[in-house]
């Protein structure tokens, strides 16, 4: 068991470990709402939105989860307001979204090379740095933790009738409209409190593949946020002991894992169908 | 309550801008009778029951309701991959009155159990919702509205993707809602079995004809309902409309 917990050891790994587990909460119940509504390509287009922000940030003197979350709502409201005006259901016109994720992500590049010299790595700010997070960072996952757990408590309901029968959302007296409106704003918060971990193009590996992977098998509501954040737990840890031993940067090792977890899971499912089905 | 369960008065609608899709609807119906709506796709059916519900101001006239009115919508419409089961569907009903804070109350979790005894699902309450029959889906839907309490049921199209043996189970369902004093509007296009209601209106971008099927349901007013396009094939239940590609009044 030592190869387990002798990385643990070192204070950086500590705080690694501590930004997992309260990460972990907040990709559960957030990462529910966000595979059984739809918002996957949406979130990873909030996430890549902050990148010009955060390239932005140093050289202007404005801290990076600021200029992250500036970015990433002015995104998400712009996506909002382009997709309602084409008239398609909300934030779900994926070719609004398509178009201004590669805006963002091509406006980051110029930023960062031609404009900005950046102090921060540029490869950091894309793909995190699970290994070198500050107090500020862990602070900021607790509370938006915390935040979406409330959340989640208070409006459920209202997202779970609004996603599964949006033309009765008025009859049972549900505010879906505000209700949506704070999940969309939410996971732009989220998206930010993720970024130091895993970066702004893998944010979805914390914010939708867990509980993509745990809705393969979850057969209540319950089940699959706690197993969503049962699944971003063991993606988080077996990505940092992966990153620690073969000396890779964590949030591309968290993707690998969580990425492979889910074939594993997606693969025994269909496994087990066909044996079902067979005898 | 005393008076009409759903009363309209020169009730216009529509969506924002632009002329309203349906117009000059003037109809009472009383508590325990059900109405068919028919009409063409687009015709105004759910604009109806979206004005109605409240959802939408009635761009001229008036419209009023005798009791609480429950949506049942088509079970197509709802996201069969989430997972629900049927009990949890059957107590959405009662999140209009359950506080954000609290969680749903052990009352109502058992009206959620009897709503669904009504519907005759007692041995399904713990299945998928996705995983049942249209028919089934269709029955939890309306102990959905049961559980809300709904003295006036809107249902838009009950029957479709529903076997017959399951169809001849709803309409008896149906018919002890109404005797209960229940008001029902049922959009449908099975003219056949709208025969069996107390009332039709016929709807196409406004009141082509509302009153008991006997009198109401003549062959102009068919055509006038469905257009020119009206094939009515003989011994078959259907009218059979064929539409242009009409999609401007759905949202």
């Amino acid at each position: 068991m030592g190869w387990l917990l002798d990385p643990f050891a070192v204070p950086f790994m500590q705080r690694a470990l501590l930004a997992v587990v309260l990460l972990a909460v907040v990709s559960g119940v957030l990462g529910t709402w966000v595979v059984l509504r739809g918002l996957a390509f949406f979130t990873h287009a909030v996430g890549t939105a902050t990148f010009p922000g955060l390239v932005m940030a140093g050289p202007a003197g404005v801290a990076a989860p600021v200029a992250a979350l500036a970015a990433g709502t002015g995104f998400a409201a712009l996506t909002a307001r382009l997709a309602a005006r084409r008239g398609a259901g909300g934030a779900g016109a994926d070719a609004t979204i398509g178009l201004l994720l590669i805006g963002a992500l091509a406006l980051g590049a110029v930023l960062a090379s031609d404009v900005f010299t950046s102090g921060a790595g540029v490869d950091q700010l894309l793909f995190g740095t699970l290994v070198g997070l500050r107090a500020g960072d862990l602070w900021l996952a607790g509370g938006v933790a915390i935040g979406a757990v409330g959340a989640g408590a208070a409006l459920g309901r209202t997202w779970l009738a609004t996603g599964f029968d949006p033309a009765s959302t008025h009859a049972l007296g549900v505010a879906g409209a505000w209700g949506d409106r704070l999940l969309l704003g939410l996971l732009a918060v989220a998206v930010v409190a993720v970024l130091p971990a895993v970066g702004a193009l893998l944010v979805t590996t914390l914010l939708a593949v867990p509980a993509a992977t745990a809705r393969l098998w979850a057969s209540s509501l319950r089940s699959l946020v706690c197993g969503a954040v049962g699944v971003a737990l063991v993606d988080g840890v077996a990505g940092l002991l992966v990153a620690w031993y073969l000396d890779l940067p964590p949030g591309p090792a968290i993707a690998v894992v969580s990425g492979g977890l889910f074939g594993v899971v997606a693969l025994a499912r269909a496994v087990l169908q066909r044996r079902w089905r067979a005898a | 309550m005393s008076g009409a369960a759903i009363s309209a008065h020169g009730l216009a609608a529509g969506y924002t801008t632009g002329r309203p899709v349906l117009t000059e609807v003037t109809f009472t119906l009383e508590a325990g009778q059900a109405v068919a709506v028919l009409g063409p796709n687009g015709g105004g059916k759910t604009t109806l029951f979206r004005v109605l519900l409240d959802e939408i101001e009635p761009a001229a006239g008036a419209c009023a309701l005798g009791a609480r009115a429950a949506y049942v919508p088509q079970t197509e419409r709802a996201r069969l991959d989430f997972p629900l089961s049927a009990f949890d569907v059957a107590l959405m009903g009662a999140y209009a009155r359950t506080a954000w804070w609290r969680r749903v109350s052990k009352g109502d979790r058992a009206a959620a159990h009897a709503a669904l005894e009504r519907v005759d699902l007692t041995d399904r309450t713990s299945e998928r919702f996705g995983a049942l029959s249209g028919g089934q889906r269709q029955r939890v839907l309306i102990a959905r509205a049961l559980v809300q309490d709904a003295g006036v049921l809107l249902l838009d199209e009950p029957f479709a993707g529903v076997d017959a043996t399951s169809e001849a189970r709803i309409l008896a369902l149906l018919d002890e809602l109404r005797a209960e004093g229940r008001a029902l509007a049922i959009s449908t296009h099975d003219v056949e079995q709208a025969r069996r209601w107390d009332h039709v209106l016929c709807l196409n971008g406004r009141q082509v004809a509302f009153g008991p099927p006997g009198e109401a349901l003549t062959t102009e007013v068919l055509q006038e309902t469905y257009g020119a396009e009206l094939v009515v094939l003989e011994g078959s239940r259907r009218a059979v409309a064929v539409h242009h590609h009409d999609h401007a009044h759905h949202q």
